[in-house]
Parts: C-alpha cells; sequence; structure tokens
C-alpha cells in the first residue's frame, strides 16, 4: 500500500494506460469467476499468475492459488517430481511479483506459507534476499522475511551475526541491520551458546558500536543500539527477589492495636500481609513454591495474589494474608519464628519465561500478643502534627528497614566493569551540552549506582539529578521524561541508606506510633523504589507533581495516604489504590479531579457501563443510577475502599451532589472533607 | 592530510534532502509575506477538485491498487472531510452502493466486489461509511456478520489474521478493533490476548514492530498505542520508552520519519504525530508545563508571528479568571519566562508548527494533493495522511478534541483550518459522534 514508487503518467501514456486497465479488468472477472467456482485447471491458474504480475496486492488471487496448490497436491501427493515443480512454480510467481512490487505483503506471505510446506533452500532464500537487500537495506518485509527463513532453516545465528556486521560496514546508519544484530544476540545471548557468555560478548559490543556513535553523534541507530546493549549489562534474566516484608531478621508484633486494624470487624481473626517483591514480573507464586515453616496457627494453605491492576496472573509484587486467631487471651507475649523458603521447588517463572532458579530463604520474628484494646476513638488523622523524629540508629528503624538487595550471587564484576569504562569514555564526550550524552551518562550512572556498594551511591545521585535537572533546560521536549526520571532518582537516593531515609521517617503518636514517611514537597511526578518502603503505614506525598498512584500497590501496610496538592485528574488514576486492603484514611484534596469533562478516560473506557463487571454489581445497582453513570470511574475505585476518611476538597468534583454520593459508594465512611458524617 | 569521513547511503540521502527541504525553505524565509501568505495556503479549492476528480474516475493508472479500491474510497472521502466539505448525494449514493458491493455475504469488506473480505479494507469501508454518515450509510454496514468475521480473523496467539490464510501482524489486529469498537461489537473474545500479542511487539527503542523481532515502526506504532487504549490496556505498554522513541523521529527538517535513520515522509505527520498527541494526553492532561521552551521560539515566518500577538477572540473566550499570567504577558509564545505557567492548554510533545511547515512546503503539490517529499509525485494515500496530520498538528495544543485551536496554533491562519479528527480511528470528530450515536442505539 505505502511506500511503493508510483508512476506519473504524462498525457500521451494515459490511453496506453487505460486499454491496460480495460485489458487488467478483464482479467479480474474471470479470475473471479475461476475463484468462485473453484476451478483449478492449468490455463486458471496462470490468469492469477498474470493477474498477479501486473498487482501483486491482489490478495484473493494469493489465497486462490494456496487453495489450488492444496487441491493439486491433494491428487498428486505421491509424486515427489510433481510436488516439487508446483512449489517452484509459485515461488517463481512470488518472485517475480516481489520485482514488481518488493513491499506486496500478500507476496511475501505467499512465500512463507510455500516454504513452511518444507520447499526451497537456504542458499536459494538468501540469494534472492541479497537482491532484495541490495536494492533497499531497509525493506522490513525483506528483514522479516530473512528472520523466518533463519528459524525455519536453522541457519547458522553466527552467520546471520557477520550479515549484519557486513550491512553495517556498508552503512553505519542501516538501523535495521542493527536491530536485527539485537535481535540475534539476544537469542544467543540467552542461550549462552560458544563464544556469547555476556561477560565477553556484551564488552565487545561496545567497542563495536562506539565506532558508530563517536563516527557521528548524530546518526541515531548507534544510540539505540547502545542502549539495548546497556539493558543487557543491567538486567538479568533470572527473576529475582529484591525485597520482602518482614524483612529477613525483623521481629514483628502481631496485635490488634499494631495493624490498624478495622475496628468494625467483630470477629477475632485477624490478617497480616507478607509480601514478597521481585525484579520483574512472575507468575506461578503459591503455597507450592512458597514453604513456610512455622508453628504459627494459619500459615496453613496460604493464598498468594499477585498485585497488580491487570487481571494478570503475573506481578512483581504478590501478597499472602496471613490470618491468625488471637481469641484465646494470652497476657504473656508469645514468640513464633517463621521461615519462608522460596524457589525451592519450580514454578516461579517470568512473564518471559525463566525460572526463579536462586532458593532464597528468609526468617522473621512474629510476637503475638493480645494488647489491652482501647474502644477505638473515631478520630480525625491530621497531616500537621503529632510526628515523631525517628533516630536512625534507633534499632526499631535499623529492624523495620532493611535495604540490602537480595541478591548477593549475581555475577556482577563484568557488569560493573563495563559500565565504569561506559562511564570514563563518555564524560570525555567532546561536546558537553549533548542531550543524548548527557541521557546517556545519567543512564550509565544509574546503572553503576544499582550495582555499587552502599557507601558509595550517594556520590552518583547527586551527578545524576544534576544531570535530569539540565536536560529539562536543554530539551523542554522530553520534560517529563526527564522529570519522571529524575523522580526515580530522587527516591533512589532517598532509599539508599537509613540515614537518608530517617530524615523522611517519623512515628505518628496519635495512631499507635505509626510509622510515617514524609516525601512531601519534594517536586516528584512518579512513584519508585517502593520495594524499600513496604514497613510504611502512612505515607504523605503531599504538594508534589504525580498523576497517579501506580506503584503504590504494594504498600501493603498502608493505612493513611496523603495525596493533597497533585496532579491526580481522575479517580482512574487512583486505582492502585484498590489493592490496600488497611487504607482507611486518603487525602486527595487539591487536585485536578473533574476539572475537564472530556479527558482520556473516555479512551480507557468509553461506555464503562456496558462492562461486563457491571452487570454483576449488585452494589451499584441499587444506588442513584444517574449518579453512579456521572460518577463511574469514582465508583468502581472508591467501592473497593474501605476508607474511614476521605478529603477530596479543591477538586473541581467535589460538589454538593458528589458529597452526598461518596457514602453511599463508601458506607465505612466516618469523616468527609474535615467533617463528621454520623456520629 | 586527515582523511576525509566515509559517509554512508542513508547519510548521502539524507544530505539530498536536508538540500531539498532547506532550500524550501531559504526559499520561503526570504520571500516578501505576500508570497509566503500564498505558499502556505492549503488551497482548498485545488485540493477539492484533485480528490473529487479523483472520486469520479478512479483513473486508469489506478489498476495497481484494484485489492485496495475501499482504501481509495477512504482516503479521499475522509480528505474532504477533512477540508469541512461533503459529497453530493448522487457521488454519496454511488459510494455506498459500491462499499456495498464490496460487502462479503460472511462478513467483512473486500479489496472490489467479489473479492475475499480482508481486516483493512474492511477498516477502509467502515471508516469511509462512518464519515459519509446517514442511517442509509450506517444500516449498509452487516454488523453481526462483520462480528463473525472479526472472530474468524482472530488467532490463538491473541492477534488478528489480515484475511483468510492472511498475514498476523499489529495492522490487523487494529483495523479489527478500530472496527469493532465503533460498530459497538468490542467484546473479550476479540480482546483475549491481544495485549499480550501487542506486548511482544514493542522493541527496546520503545516503538512498536509489525510483528514479534521487527524492527519500531511508525505505522505499527500508531496502530498498537491505538489498540491498547482501545482495550485500555494501554498502561501495560512502555509509555516512556515510546514517548522517548516517538519524538526523535521528528527530524531537522521537522517532518516525521518512519523509522530510526530514515528519511522524512509526509504520511508519518499522522502515524507519529497522533502517537504523540495521544500520549501527551494521557500522561498531561491538565499539567502546568513550564513554558518558553526552545523549539516554540523557533518562528516559523512573519505572518504567523503576527497572529501571534493578535489578541483574538477564542483567546480570551477560553480564559479562566485564574489565568491572570497568561493574559498579562499577552504577547504569544516568546514572552514567558519559566516561572509562567500555561494551564488552559498543553504544550504538545512534538514540534507542531514547524511540522505544519514541512507538510504546506514540502509535501504540498501546487496542482492539489501532497506527497511524501519534494520530488515525488503526489497520491491519495499521502494526501490522506498529511491532511490527517495537518489537523492533529493543528489540535495538538489542544486538551481535548472539541476545544478549537487558537489562530497562532495554525499555520497559515484560520484559512488552514481543518477540522479534528478522532485520534484513534482517524475519522473527522463530528462524523464520529453520530456513528457512535447511531451504532450505541443499534445495539
Amino acid at each position: 500500500m505505502h511506500g511503493r514508487p508510483r508512476k506519473v503518467y504524462k498525457p500521451e501514456e494515459e490511453a496506453a494506460s487505460a486499454a491496460k486497465a480495460v485489458k487488467f479488468r478483464s482479467l479480474q472477472s474471470q479470475f473471479l469467476s475461476n475463484h468462485h467456482n473453484k476451478i483449478y485447471t492449468k490455463e486458471a491458474i496462470d490468469l492469477s499468475t498474470k493477474l498477479l504480475e501486473i498487482n501483486p496486492e491482489a490478495y484473493t488471487a494469493w489465497n486462490y492459488r494456496k487453495l489450488a496448490v492444496e487441491d493439486t497436491l491433494s491428487r498428486q501427493e505421491s509424486d515427489p517430481d510433481l510436488v516439487k515443480s508446483v512449489l517452484d512454480e509459485e515461488l517463481k510467481v512470488v518472485e517475480s511479483s516481489l520485482k514488481q512490487n518488493v513491499k506486496s505483503y500478500g507476496a511475501w506471505h505467499h512465500r512463507k506459507w510455500v516454504l513452511s510446506k518444507g520447499h526451497s533452500s537456504v542458499g536459494n532464500e538468501l540469494r534472492l534476499l541479497n537482491e532484495f537487500q541490495t536494492l533497499d537495506s531497509r525493506n522490513f518485509h525483506a528483514w522479516n522475511y530473512r528472520r523466518f527463513v533463519v528459524e525455519l532453516t536453522n541457519r547458522s545465528k553466527h552467520d546471520e551475526l557477520k550479515y549484519t556486521e557486513f550491512m553495517i560496514g556498508n552503512n553505519i546508519s542501516n538501523y535495521s541491520a542493527w536491530h536485527n544484530r539485537s535481535v540475534l544476540l539476544s537469542s544467543l545471548l540467552e542461550r549462552k551458546a560458544d563464544g556469547f557468555m555476556p561477560s565477553q560478548k556484551i564488552p565487545e559490543e561496545y567497542e563495536l558500536v562506539h565506532n558508530a556513535i563517536f563516527t557521528d553523534e548524530d546518526v541515531q541507530s548507534g544510540w539505540f543500539y547502545h542502549l539495548w546493549l546497556l539493558d543487557q549489562t543491567v538486567n538479568v534474566e533470572t527473576p529475582l527477589l529484591i525485597s520482602s516484608w518482614p524483612p529477613h531478621g525483623s521481629r514483628i508484633n502481631l496485635s490488634r492495636a499494631g495493624c490498624l486494624n478495622d475496628s468494625s470487624s467483630s470477629s477475632k481473626l485477624t490478617t497480616f500481609p507478607l509480601i514478597l517483591y521481585f525484579d520483574q514480573a512472575v507468575g506461578g507464586v503459591s503455597s507450592s513454591t512458597v514453604a513456610i515453616d512455622s508453628e504459627l496457627k494459619g500459615i496453613e494453605d496460604l493464598v498468594w495474589e499477585p498485585v497488580s491492576n491487570k487481571n494478570s496472573q503475573v506481578s512483581c509484587v504478590w501478597v499472602a494474608r496471613l490470618k491468625y486467631m488471637s481469641s484465646e487471651p494470652c497476657f504473656f507475649p508469645k514468640e513464633y519464628k517463621v521461615k519462608v523458603r522460596i524457589g525451592n521447588s519450580p514454578g516461579i517463572v517470568s512473564s518471559r519465561g525463566f525460572n526463579f532458579s536462586v532458593p532464597y530463604e528468609f526468617v522473621f520474628t512474629a510476637r503475638v500478643e493480645d494488647t489491652v484494646q482501647e474502644e477505638p476513638r473515631e478520630v480525625i488523622v491530621s497531616w500537621t502534627d503529632g510526628f515523631d523524629i525517628w533516630d536512625a540508629q534507633s534499632e526499631d528503624l535499623k529492624n523495620l528497614v532493611n535495604l540490602d538487595q537480595l541478591n548477593g550471587q549475581m555475577d556482577f564484576k563484568w557488569r560493573q566493569e563495563a559500565i565504569a569504562e561506559e562511564i570514563d569514555l563518555f564524560r570525555t564526550l567532546p561536546d558537553s551540552n549533548s542531550k543524548i550524552g548527557k541521557l546517556t551518562i545519567a543512564r550509565l550512572l544509574m546503572a553503576k549506582a544499582t550495582m555499587s556498594e552502599n557507601d558509595v551511591k550517594g556520590v552518583h545521585y547527586e551527578e545524576i539529578l544534576k544531570l535530569y535537572n539540565d536536560l529539562m533546560a536543554l530539551d523542554s521536549t522530553h520534560y517529563h521524561y526527564y522529570k519522571d526520571e529524575h523522580s526515580v532518582a530522587l527516591l533512589r537516593k532517598v532509599t539508599s541508606s537509613t540515614e537518608s531515609l530517617s530524615r523522611h521517617l517519623f512515628r505518628y503518636s496519635d495512631m499507635n506510633n505509626s510509622v510515617c514517611l514524609r516525601l512531601n514537597n519534594s517536586s516528584l511526578s512518579r512513584i519508585a523504589s517502593v520495594e524499600k518502603l513496604l514497613f510504611v503505614q502512612m505515607l504523605d506525598l503531599s504538594h508534589n507533581e504525580l498523576h497517579s498512584t501506580e506503584g503504590l500497590e504494594a504498600m501493603q501496610l498502608l493505612s493513611c495516604l496523603n495525596l493533597s496538592h497533585n496532579r491526580i485528574r481522575s479517580f482512574s488514576a487512583l486505582d492502585s489504590l484498590r489493592h490496600l486492603k488497611q487504607l482507611r484514611v486518603l487525602d486527595v484534596s487539591h487536585n485536578h479531579i473533574g476539572e475537564h469533562s472530556v479527558d482520556t478516560t473516555r479512551y480507557l473506557c468509553s461506555s464503562p457501563l456496558s462492562n461486563s463487571e457491571w452487570s454483576q454489581d449488585e452494589v451499584g445497582r441499587r444506588m442513584t443510577p444517574s449518579l453512579v453513570t456521572k460518577y463511574w470511574d469514582a465508583y468502581f475505585v472508591l467501592r473497593d475502599l474501605n476508607l474511614k476518611q476521605l478529603d477530596i476538597a479543591g477538586n473541581v468534583v467535589a460538589g454538593e451532589e458528589f458529597s452526598s454520593f461518596v457514602p453511599q459508594v463508601v458506607p465505612t465512611l466516618v469523616w468527609l472533607n474535615g467533617h463528621k458524617l454520623r456520629s | 592530510m586527515e582523511e576525509l569521513p566515509s559517509i554512508t547511503v542513508s547519510q548521502r540521502e539524507q544530505f539530498l534532502v536536508e538540500n531539498d527541504v532547506f532550500g524550501m525553505y531559504s526559499y520561503f524565509d526570504t520571500s516578501d509575506i505576500s508570497t509566503q501568505k500564498f505558499m502556505v495556503e492549503i488551497q482548498r479549492d485545488k485540493q477539492l477538485d484533485y480528490l473529487m476528480n479523483g472520486l469520479r474516475q478512479l483513473s486508469p493508472s489506478f489498476s495497481s491498487l484494484d485489492a485496495n479500491r475501499p482504501w481509495v474510497c477512504y482516503w479521499i472521502i475522509h480528505s474532504i472531510a477533512l477540508l469541512g466539505e461533503s459529497l453530493d448525494d448522487e457521488l454519496e449514493n454511488n459510494t455506498i452502493d459500491f462499499l456495498g458491493r464490496c460487502q462479503g455475504s460472511d462478513g467483512g469488506y473486500g479489496g472490489g466486489p467479489g473479492q475475499l473480505p480482508h481486516l483493512a479494507t474492511s477498516y477502509a469501508a467502515v471508516n469511509t461509511l462512518v464519515t459519509l454518515g446517514g442511517d442509509k450509510a450506517f444500516s449498509s454496514i452487516n454488523r453481526e456478520q462483520m462480528a463473525c468475521f472479526l472472530r474468524r480473523m482472530k488467532d490463538t496467539n491473541g492477534g488478528f489474521r489480515m484475511h483468510n490464510m492472511g498475514e498476523i501482524d499489529v495492522r490487523a489486529c487494529y483495523t479489527a478493533i478500530s472496527i469493532a469498537s465503533i460498530l459497538n461489537i468490542l467484546d473479550d473474545e476479540l480482546t483475549r490476548g491481544l495485549g499480550d500479542y501487542i506486548l511482544s511487539c514493542q522493541t527496546y527503542e520503545g516503538g512498536i514492530g509489525g510483528e514479534p523481532g521487527s524492527e519500531a515502526h511508525g505505522g505499527y506504532t500508531y496502530c498498537g498505542l491505538a489498540t491498547m487504549i482501545l482495550i485500555s490496556e494501554v498502561d501495560r505498554l512502555n509509555l516512556d520508552s515510546l514517548t522517548n522513541w516517538v519524538v526523535y523521529r521528528q527530524g531537522v527538517e521537522m517532518g516525521f520519519q518512519g523509522r530510526t535513520n530514515k528519511l522524512v515522509d509526509g504520511c508519518y505527520t499522522f502515524w507519529q504525530a497522533a502517537p504523540c498527541v495521544l500520549l501527551q494526553r494521557f500522561f498531561s492532561a491538565q499539567d502546568l508545563v513550564p513554558h518558553g521552551s526552545s523549539h516554540m521560539s523557533q518562528g516559523t515566518d512573519e505572518d504567523h508571528e503576527g497572529h501571534a500577538h493578535d489578541d483574538d477572540p477564542e483567546d480570551s473566550d477560553e480564559d479562566d479568571s485564574d489565568n491572570d499570567s497568561d493574559e498579562d504577558s499577552g504577547n504569544g509564545h516568546q514572552v514567558h519566562t519559566s516561572t509562567y505557567y500555561i494551564n488552559r492548554k498543553i504544550q504538545p510533545v512534538f514540534n507542531s508548527l514547524g511540522l505544519q511547515r514541512y507538510v504546506l512546503l514540502c509535501s504540498k503539490d501546487a496542482n492539489g494533493g501532497f506527497r511524501d517529499k519534494l520530488r515525488k509525485p503526489r497520491d491519495f494515500y499521502h494526501t490522506c495522511y498529511c491532511l490527517s496530520g495537518l489537523s492533529v498538528a493543528q489540535h495538538a495544543w489542544s486538551k481535548d478534541e472539541d476545544t478549537p485551536p487558537l489562530t497562532r496554533d495554525i499555520l497559515g491562519g484560520y484559512a488552514n483550518h481543518l477540522e479534528p479528527v478522532h485520534l484513534l480511528h482517524n475519522v473527522v470528530m463530528d462524523r464520529y459522534n453520530e456513528a457512535i450515536e447511531f451504532f450505541h442505539r443499534a445495539a
């Protein structure tokens, strides 16, 4: 369709062209009649050949030929010579059609179809490909077909790699060749083929790409390939457990008061979340892949659930809710050791198909205590006072916060070396204001920080933050991208040590000394490093630039969240909060919810009420239908939250009508916008 | 003596194109104001002549497009609609009848009467009928059979096939989902596994390729992104890297390229600008964006800057009372310092005025129609996607399609204003609204 050369017709050619068109139309109508009457005679097939020579895009004719071939073969399959001649003819027709239009989808697809019947040879196909790829080295049909042939015939990937070198040598900005190189290498590195150990091959590839980058900085092909290499250097295929709640060696109290439980629950059954946080999305976390040894009651038959916004069975975060009985009064606290073993039996697999292969175990102590329970007061949580500073040296803090990554076994040495070399090299770039150069250094430093020991981390983060600040000023087109990266770096910096973290940590005295993290006024546009913050119960993110709560879903202990003065623009942006079963207090005042009647949500869900979920929703059906229709995005989020306190003032949506709607959706609500709803 | 750096084929071709483009720009820059005005004008009459002629007599040179006739209808009729015009009754009826004959008895549309139903031509036919509008056009589509056809094209890997025994790719996925969405027949069976398939086509560059393993490409990136938005799974894509990839496709010529280190081409005006605007609406619809960026102040021409200083009515109508800073400074793009913020409008993540300049000066054919680049012939495909992209660029500042753009956002002023399009289907917004209402009643 697109990109094929079209001829400009001069007036004197028009007549000839018109005559040709008449001939073509008669050909076309004869062909269609043959097709509809299933006529597969030699004459009929030849007619389709003629048609395709003139118009390779006549996909109906390609289909007709497939049917014709199958018809012939079904009658003659015993005769290998005849089969060969039939299929040879097909290859010939494809070849001449491609010469007419090298971008014909139908022709390339037909050739794949013939080949998948076990016909033709690698040599033959490569000859054809070389011809087309010399004519147009960027034709993606040809490259796709090349990958298909290589896959089908098991042609050596080494030879293919040499071909990409040849093509890159011809033209350093042929990104199709670079791309194919990355595809080939991915597969070779994955299999750790001979001579393709990542530790050895990736540094060689850096050498290769430097030629491209330093020849001409404006050639983007090299930069994108460099980006891919950096990914290969940093990312480890096998999924790793990067944090857990409770952390290894910690001592936690299981008491009603300690978990900020819902006062309305009448039973004495209390739940407590166990959280596993992986470096990439995995599936298959279950009671058979995660073993728990303990005398603590209630640990049998734990149900592990992925914490993810989609209905998918893979996630970075998995949670199991440990139920324990606190019915028997025990005035003396009892301690239980709990040992969690992950990956002893196979089954945890990343979404890219890699097994969690390094078994890991952690142990924590659960102290069960029946605290004397005061009648829960329905107090309003204020974010202004009641916060006590927490000493970084405090044992309590050290007990909760475990900032060490759990992936000690990785072969980091070559990775660290490769990144260090790249950093040194890019720092010598002549143009210190090169945007892509700065971005690359920032990414390299981030990678270095990820793989370094704790003590040197702070230094890198300062430099990374400065680079992103520079980039925001230099290149406004990518402002948001840099802003987000800046936020990630800032949060990584905050969580890089107990000392830096404790500057933001407090105890909230009005609520059993809940652990509170305050990151207000930090100009954050995105949330990151959540894996290191699983212990947080109160989180103050007010006065930032957040658009959504994505990432917070992992913080299963969270009971109070302050998002006031951010850039939340719809309730859909709060969707991830639905996973926070203990969330009781939410402040989203002074955001942009409801400011625009038409916003992106209409792209995300054009007709919420045709949503299949809806028809099964009894609660929603009992409420005022016009309000549910009007505030459907609020409804879908709020109905899953057991909030006691909600603040939505300062949003356009927060009118009287909405205020009357909210308590219908959230019957547990006591405080709305600072006012008590019921006594 | 220093060795001369060798120059690659791509670099040489790039050099030749830049030479043409910058030659044109410098000719423009040194022309007097009335010449400039003429040069950036869309010239509606010439466009309409070219398009109407094309529709009346699908000229002989179109034999090769014989498997794509609904496409030709769509390219032409959508272009006419973008210009704010419609067909006379006779042409309209002829088109509906013709497409009716392309419709297969068991659903879907082929490239011509009697041809095998095909997803791409079905998309073109449905979009054409939506653009024509009216009950006759809408009810000519057999929705139930279309739903069956779409289900037959669904593959077990989650993707769609173009036609029976045809290829599976992201284009097929997009056309299927766009049809289903507009006809209100989208269901779980059609969307099952589709997100996974599209996800497997996003490359590490950030863009989306045609099939798993392919390099990222503008057309497929649009198709993949629009599909993911339509099936509500867009947040599964790596949107940061997607944004990063797509905005880097706008080159020094200010037009878009389709892939890394390829030449600029007018049709990517739509394929790349539409994802930019979709992403920007997704990320920052309500953002306060620091203003006064470098690329905005690359004033395009005297004429245009003149407009920017006008106190035009749209401007004041729209200003909320809390926009005093904007009012006070009151004269266009250049005066804002980083302490000023705009919250009335969004700043596009690409250079919209630069893009419009490329299309109007380099892609526009003096005799009507648009083309890939200078020295190339015009055709209906490029005309359709240059005009669609121009409309996207004109409305790129608006927070939604319902807000008219300011004069200063339209190169050449309101004389060049095109109808806004629905970014996910590429049909004119009004026509989309009419169709959606009809098909929701039909359900």
